[in-house]
């Protein structure tokens, strides 16, 4: 109820890269396989390496400065160190001459050091975006799949389970599972676990909720392929469900699943961002960008690098990721060819699409 | 379809969500002259945080600051607080006086004159009214049993009145005496002074009664309730209370003007749900101090970034946003198109209070985490940059708005943790590391900071610190359920009156959530609630404040910061600490 | 059809019943609705908490409290039983009150920039995707994403300092530096070569005439303090109609249709006069005779087309509406600029006429044009604000549709056969495209309806996502759930209309019944 960007997002893609994925394995381009074309309509996409090198950059940084995983980083403070304010908090870094000073970003009112936590408020949502990804990403393939392949009561099942969950406002599950994270003095094991890591218990809990969107659309794809005649070829050779589901299908709509699964990624940081300017995210004094942002987004006027750093690197990670999808979708697409609409004569396209198809035509 | 069904049943014209705040609001009255020289005439448009929702600010669901607020501009009493917290009264209107000690006797005299906006003299039936309602007279509910009926749902706390008898009301129903079985120390702010905002002559008539004699006579008719022997409802009561209750609420002006009828300077003109409500002069006042205004129009503007742009764009002339050094460097920012900002202390206080038992049990170990705790770097970072000149509060009983401050903060005890001393506390732990669990509210970002510089400095002395913060809606419920060691909260000082002390450090007080002890404290608070003379109330107070700081109850950290702002159109803005805020003064602004 | 209508309407059912249960509780369990008492050092804070409790039936546990809800709710349904009871919020006002008025504000705010958003975002994804890999189309994109990457509240806040503060600001003193003047021309012209495409030479022509023209074009207004007095005046709306006749005669039917183009030239001339005829009609103007002033016009057009007819009666009578119709709102637009000084002016303005919170100020009073006006600049911000953020999704759904369609066998067809490229993309092409993209507005109009809970906020209106987030933060379930019905119920029913609406359009999707 947010801002309605991710399942939209999801949606937009579902009925174009139903049929697109597919098809990308048997298109003709001289003797290379499917991973190999990927890649190198990948890596000729600009915008998609540019987000890649300036994420992996993001990233490192992120995790090597101010350390992970109980291991130290190579900076001097972290998120929580309260030292005495440099130059009243501001920025000592400057770019002429070129220095890094004691707090590249400035500090906050009480002196911790700015740098340290926007890396660390940088890990924290690079981990949920991971997460939610990742849970998100094979939740809704395992039960995209499953209702798509076996159909019947399976598909009923599974379909109206998603009806209910996709109705369901995130906001609201976003607050109890804040509620749960913080929740500590209760001694169970969760509860310990999640005095910690709150921001893995968000990651977990909004993967369990975004997965809706791409089951839909992974059941919309394996509805597709199903009925396909390598498919077919399968079935009838003797081939189990499993071989066919992991082997035959499943590679065949894995373009999909990752295109959509780096949108619902970028769409996640922004969620982040969104829970925690309603107070419903991290909560302090752990960190994470979006409230960092939050915090400080009255010091926009004022002290505005409490505001501009961990927003820069809100909007450089967004963008990234959103490139690297781009890339991916244009790489994972066979028809997608560079093509001009004047001089489009010669594109070959291979496409005797299915139906793109809504919710109607699978009688549900 | 089945959306096109609801919609229909949703109905379309209608009222949003209202907000409730703070704590209590009884803010109310009128006063004496100021003899203010400000041109007369002229608008302003003053910001509020949450929407208007009824004109009765005391019921339970009502008391929020705003209905409180414009109940306050559009009703007079017998007194007002001003900022220096005193009670002023308001002889224009009427008196108050304490006409016996033993037993404590008050007698309320309305003036003549004074009268409603539709031409009805206020009179001591509207002021029996508010006795009824504020009483709980005949409430003879029992809430463990489930018997009974509670009547009148009054926000406000009833210890006081309930020592009351039946008023004795004069003749001519200007007069109203109240006599107490026991002497009551608030006594002069618990009647006639938020405002006498209900007109008994509307109450009587839409709860069916005949006409104000009637209902006197039926008050009068109706004994005292009992929760130990309940009566069944009665109907005509509960057509009263409910009326009381529920009435009065409305986001839209009600098409029946004696649902807003004013007895203050201004009176209700128009009302924009959830936008805007607007106030003009009400031309028969003259029992009080007379507003400048001609017109005062509310807005309400949730955030407080929002509400500084709308003071920069013009849309708003008064604000007064919660305050953080960022919104105070922005507002002072505008000092060059005009804005002036006002800045001070807010009754609020925030605390930390140690745990009479666990490792905390033994004063020693209390006595060394207070010499940990980084008071002054603690004010210093937190409000430092709201006010340069802000120092820890050194009474847990006193803010420094109140007179005897100054003199309890120099002897009881506080001086000794003034400055941080790790060597100290490390020899009163004798090299003991016990280890402190510190509950908090995680989502306020003062509280969270506080535990940071505490965390920092405790570890110092060898105390291991454990983060025991909660989300908004848990802490509340874990205070005083143990599980933490310490913690770090805020209270709300009333400013007037001296109820609450016991509330919190009395052993087994409502509010006492550490479990402190101390007999001698005990007495004193004893002595302290049925002490009517408020010198002696003082002295009282002073010697409490002192037991306190003895046993190492805890500390008071700082008070919050209170800030306003208006722009250059306006004049006559005065802060205030308690929740009237800015609206203590009303009639004294102007427009330039 | 129907069996299947009526399936998917009882399943709706279930799945709302079983949602709507589990909203309940998980809003019962997100929070403490007594917190604001627990610290509170009142005497009678026993006796505050009771009458919390009392009032939201808190002793009952919450999967009884659903059912005692859901039996309120159900009255619902009954029709004109008026007996709906969705229970109260925590002050004590009834649900079906607070969701009627929420749902106002709601739609006023975010009506206008959905649609526009839409209008937008489909223009740009099919510009964009009829130049893919140019410099416009990355140019789009990464636009698109910026904004899609920034948090509205921030956005807002920008809004706010510039748009609203910083144009008052100007307004007081309308002069635009010459520096200035020529800086916006560069800017402009760069997007108009841009935009332009092809050839160095053409980009180069038309990015130097954009740069000239606007800059003249803002050193007149300087000149003449037009920000504050504006106006277009007949010779403007003239000149401007001749444009649209053109544009959207290309649009249409293309320009060798010399009978379409000349019923808009003709409709275009009728406007002109009829600016004059209707000027003192519109001084007393109400929202309906707009609105019927508008039907007028648009038969006029058609009639226009009519009567002009041509090879292709159909295209003439469109382009002559939409032209007819375009022009008309160049008077409407002339008329508010007209009633723009007498606002700029009005005691309750003070010369700060862009707002930055609420819907409306307070008190103002005025004809139909300055209350218009006073709701257009209120709205101003807020619709800007959710444009930026929602273009992006719009602009790549779009583009990438249309990419998919342009590569498919009857496009190729259609050019093979010799149609014009106008009417391959406008014929073909864009049309298919819009079939995918119904289900995604669909969609978006349950998000709507729930409100834009950080553009409320920041925006000081109380719509739905107010009503929503203020519900979950005291945790009163009662307007939590209120709002999670509209919303579910909506997106359901428009789901469904999506479903139909999409085996209509597209034909080889079928429903089985």
């Amino acid at each position: 109820m947010s801002q309605p960007t991710q399942e939209e997002e999801i949606l937009a893609q579902q009925a174009l890269a139903e049929a697109a994925g597919a098809e990308a394995g048997s298109e003709a381009t001289g003797g290379l396989s499917q991973g190999q074309i990927v890649r190198k309509r990948f890596f000729g996409h600009t915008g998609a390496l540019i987000g890649l090198a300036v994420f992996a950059a993001i990233f490192l940084l992120a995790f090597t400065s101010v350390g992970a995983f109980g291991i130290p980083g190579w900076w001097k403070y972290n998120h929580t160190d309260v030292s005495p304010l440099v130059n009243d908090g501001v920025p000592t870094s400057s770019l002429w001459p070129l220095a890094w000073g004691e707090h590249p970003f400035g500090q906050d009112r009480i002196g911790r050091d700015l740098f340290a936590m926007t890396m660390r408020g940088a890990q924290q949502s690079i981990t949920v975006m991971v997460l939610i990804g990742a849970i998100a990403g094979a939740v809704g393939a395992i039960v995209g799949g499953l209702a798509g392949y076996f159909r019947g009561w399976v598909e009923a099942i599974l379909m109206r389970l998603t009806d209910v969950i996709i109705i369901i406002p995130v906001l609201l599950l976003a607050a109890v599972v804040g509620q749960i994270a913080n929740r500590r003095d209760e001694g169970s094991w969760i509860a310990s676990f999640a005095s910690n890591n709150g921001v893995v218990i968000l990651g977990v809990f909004l993967g369990f909720v975004l997965w809706v969107g791409l089951a839909r659309l992974v059941r919309g794809e394996f509805l597709t392929l199903r009925e396909r005649e390598f498919v077919d070829a399968a079935r009838i050779s003797g081939a189990s469900n499993a071989r066919i589901i992991f082997k035959h299908i499943l590679p065949n709509a894995v373009g999909v699943l990752i295109v959509n699964v780096t949108l619902t990624m970028s769409a996640a940081i922004l969620l982040e961002t969104a829970l925690s300017y309603l107070g419903l995210g991290v909560k302090a004094p752990d960190t994470s960008l979006g409230l960092l942002v939050a915090q400080n987004q009255e010091a926009f006027a004022t002290r505005p690098w409490l505001f501009w750093f961990p927003g820069l690197f809100i909007i450089l990670i967004c963008l990234s990721i959103n490139f690297i999808g781009d890339g991916l979708r244009d790489a994972f697409d066979p028809r997608q060819k560079k093509f001009k609409a004047k001089s489009a004569v010669e594109t070959t396209s291979h496409s005797s699409t299915t139906a793109p198809v809504a919710d109607a035509s699978k009688g549900s | 379809m089945r959306f096109g069904r609801t919609s229909k049943a949703v109905g379309i014209a209608a009222i949003a969500v209202m907000a409730l705040s703070a704590c209590a609001g009884n803010s109310g009255g009128n006063t004496p002259s100021t003899g203010a020289a400000a041109k007369t005439g002229g608008t302003a448009t003053v910001v509020e945080v949450n929407a208007f929702n009824t004109f009765n600010p005391n019921t339970a669901d009502g008391n929020t600051d705003i209905n409180s607020k414009i109940s306050y501009a559009t009703h007079s009493g017998f007194y007002y607080i001003d900022n220096k917290l005193n009670v002023v009264h308001n002889d224009k209107f009427g008196t108050m006086e304490k006409v016996s000690d033993n037993p404590l006797t008050v007698k309320y005299t309305i003036n003549d004159g004074v009268k409603w906006s539709d031409g009805t003299p206020v009179s001591a039936a509207d002021l029996l009214l508010q006795w009824a309602a504020f009483s709980g007279y005949y409430d003879d509910a029992d809430t463990k049993a489930k018997t009974g009926t509670s009547y009148f749902s009054y926000a406000g706390d009833n210890t006081g009145l309930s020592l009351t008898d039946f008023p004795e009301i004069s003749n001519n129903n200007k007069t109203l005496t109240l006599k107490y079985s026991k002497p009551f120390a608030d006594w002069e702010i618990v009647l006639g002074g938020p405002g006498i905002d209900v007109p008994a002559h509307v109450l009587a008539q839409k709860a069916g009664l005949k006409d104000t004699q009637a209902l006197i006579d039926f008050f009068k008719s109706k004994p005292r309730g009992n929760s130990k022997a309940p009566l069944p409802t009665d109907p005509k009561l509960k057509a009263m209370s409910d009326m009381w209750n529920t009435g009065f609420d409305t986001k839209t002006l009600p098409a029946d003007p004696t649902l807003f009828l004013s007895n203050g300077p201004y009176i209700v003109k128009s009302m924009n749900q959830d936008q805007s409500l607007t106030m003009v002069r009400n031309k028969d006042y003259n029992w009080g101090p007379t507003p400048n205004l001609d017109e005062i129009t509310v807005r309400y503007i949730g955030s407080a970034p929002a509400q500084v742009q709308a003071l920069k764009n013009g849309e708003a002339d008064i604000i007064a946003p919660q305050a953080s050094a960022d919104t105070l460097d922005q507002l002072k920012a505008l000092s060059s198109q005009g804005v002036t900002v006002d800045q001070g202390n807010q009754l609020a206080f925030d605390h930390l209070d140690l745990n009479f038992s666990g490792p905390l049990a033994d004063q020693n170990v209390r006595t060394a985490f207070m010499k940990t705790v980084p008071r002054k770097d603690i004010v210093n970072k937190i409000i430092g940059k709201l006010d340069p000149n802000a120092k820890p509060l050194d009474s847990q009983i006193f803010v420094p708005q109140q007179a005897a401050y100054a003199d309890s903060a120099k002897n009881n005890g506080s001086s000794a943790f003034q400055d941080v001393d790790i060597d100290g506390a490390k020899k009163l732990l004798n090299g003991a590391t016990p280890e402190i669990r510190i509950m908090y509210n995680k989502d306020n970002p003062n509280r969270v900071d506080a535990f940071s510089l505490i965390r920092e400095s405790a570890t110092k002395a060898g105390f291991k610190i454990v983060d025991g913060g909660l989300g908004a809606s848990d802490w509340g419920k874990a205070l005083g359920k143990g599980g933490y060691d310490a913690t770090i909260f805020g209270w709300i000082n009333p400013g007037v009156g001296v109820s609450g002390v016991p509330q919190i450090f009395k052993t087994d007080g409502g509010n006492n959530f550490n479990q402190f002890s101390n007999t001698d404290a005990d007495k004193l608070m004893e002595q302290l609630v049925v002490t009517t003379d408020r010198s002696k109330q003082d002295d009282l107070q002073k010697q409490i404040d002192k037991k306190i700081w003895d046993s190492s109850y805890g500390l008071p950290l700082f008070q919050s910061v209170n800030v306003d702002a208006y722009s250059d159109r306006i004049t006559g803005v005065k802060l205030m600490p308690n929740q009237t805020g800015v609206w203590w003064n009303f009639w004294e602004w102007a427009q330039k | 059809m129907l069996t299947y209508i009526v399936r998917r309407l009882i399943t709706a059912a279930f799945i709302l019943l079983g949602a709507s249960f589990l909203v309940y509780l998980l809003t019962a369990s997100s929070g403490d609705p007594l917190a604001e008492f627990r610290a509170s050092s009142a005497p009678n804070r026993q006796a505050l908490m009771d009458a919390r409790i009392d009032l939201l039936d808190l002793n009952t546990p919450p999967p009884l409290r659903y059912f005692k809800w859901l039996g309120g709710a159900a009255q619902c349904i009954v029709p004109f039983g008026n007996a709906c009871n969705l229970g109260k919020n925590i002050a004590g006002q009834p649900i079906t009150e607070a969701l009627g008025f929420a749902l106002v504000q709601t739609l006023t705010l975010v009506t206008g920039a959905t649609i526009l958003a839409i209008l937008i975002g489909i223009s740009l994804g099919i510009v964009t995707a009829l130049r893919q890999y140019s410099a416009l189309d990355y140019g789009v994109t990464f636009m698109a994403f910026l904004f899609f990457s920034l948090p509205i509240f921030w956005v807002a806040v920008l809004l706010k300092e510039f748009g609203a503060i910083g144009f008052n600001d100007f307004l007081r003193n309308p002069e635009i530096p010459p520096t200035v003047a020529l800086g916006i021309g560069a800017v402009l012209g760069v997007i108009g070569a841009v935009v332009v495409g092809g050839a160095a030479k053409r980009r180069l022509i038309v990015g130097g005439s954009v740069f000239v023209a606007v800059s003249l074009i803002l050193f007149y207004f300087s000149l003449t303090q037009w920000f504050r007095n504006p106006g277009l005046g007949p010779v403007v709306i003239a000149i401007l109609g001749v444009g649209i006749a053109f544009g959207v005669t290309v649009l249409v039917s293309g320009l060798k249709n010399r009978k379409a183009l000349q019923s808009s030239l003709i409709v275009v001339g009728i406007g002109v006069i009829a600016y004059f005829a209707v000027q003192p009609l519109l001084n007393d103007a109400t929202g309906l005779m707009i609105f019927l002033l508008a039907i007028a016009t648009i038969l006029v057009g058609l009639a226009v087309g009519y009567f002009m007819g041509g090879y292709d009666r159909g295209q003439s009578m469109r382009a002559a509406a939409i032209t007819a119709f375009l022009v008309g709102a160049l008077v409407v637009m002339d008329r508010f600029m007209q009633a723009w000084p007498s606002y700029f002016n009005n005691s309750r303005v003070r010369g700060r006429p862009i707002a930055t919170i609420g819907a409306g100020t307070p008190n103002i009073q005025g004809d139909f044009w300055i209350m218009s006006t006073d709701t257009l600049t209120h709205l101003v911000l807020p619709t800007i604000a959710l444009i930026l953020v929602s273009l992006a999704s719009y602009t790549r759904f779009t583009r990438s549709s249309m990419l998919e369609i342009m590569n498919m066998d009857y496009i190729r067809t259609a050019r093979a056969k010799g149609l014009s490229e106008r009417s391959v993309i406008m014929g073909h092409a864009f049309r298919n495209a819009l079939i995918p993209i119904a289900t995604i507005v669909a969609f978006d109009i349950g998000a709507l309806i729930g409100g834009a809970v950080i553009t409320e906020s920041v925006f000081s209106v109380r719509g739905m996502g107010f009503l929503f987030i203020d519900g979950l933060q005291r945790s009163d379930v009662n307007p939590v759930m209120g709002v999670f019905l509209c919303v579910a119920i909506t997106a359901m029913v428009f789901n469904l209309v999506a479903d139909l609406a999409y085996s209509a359009l597209d034909p080889r999707v079928r429903i089985k019944a």
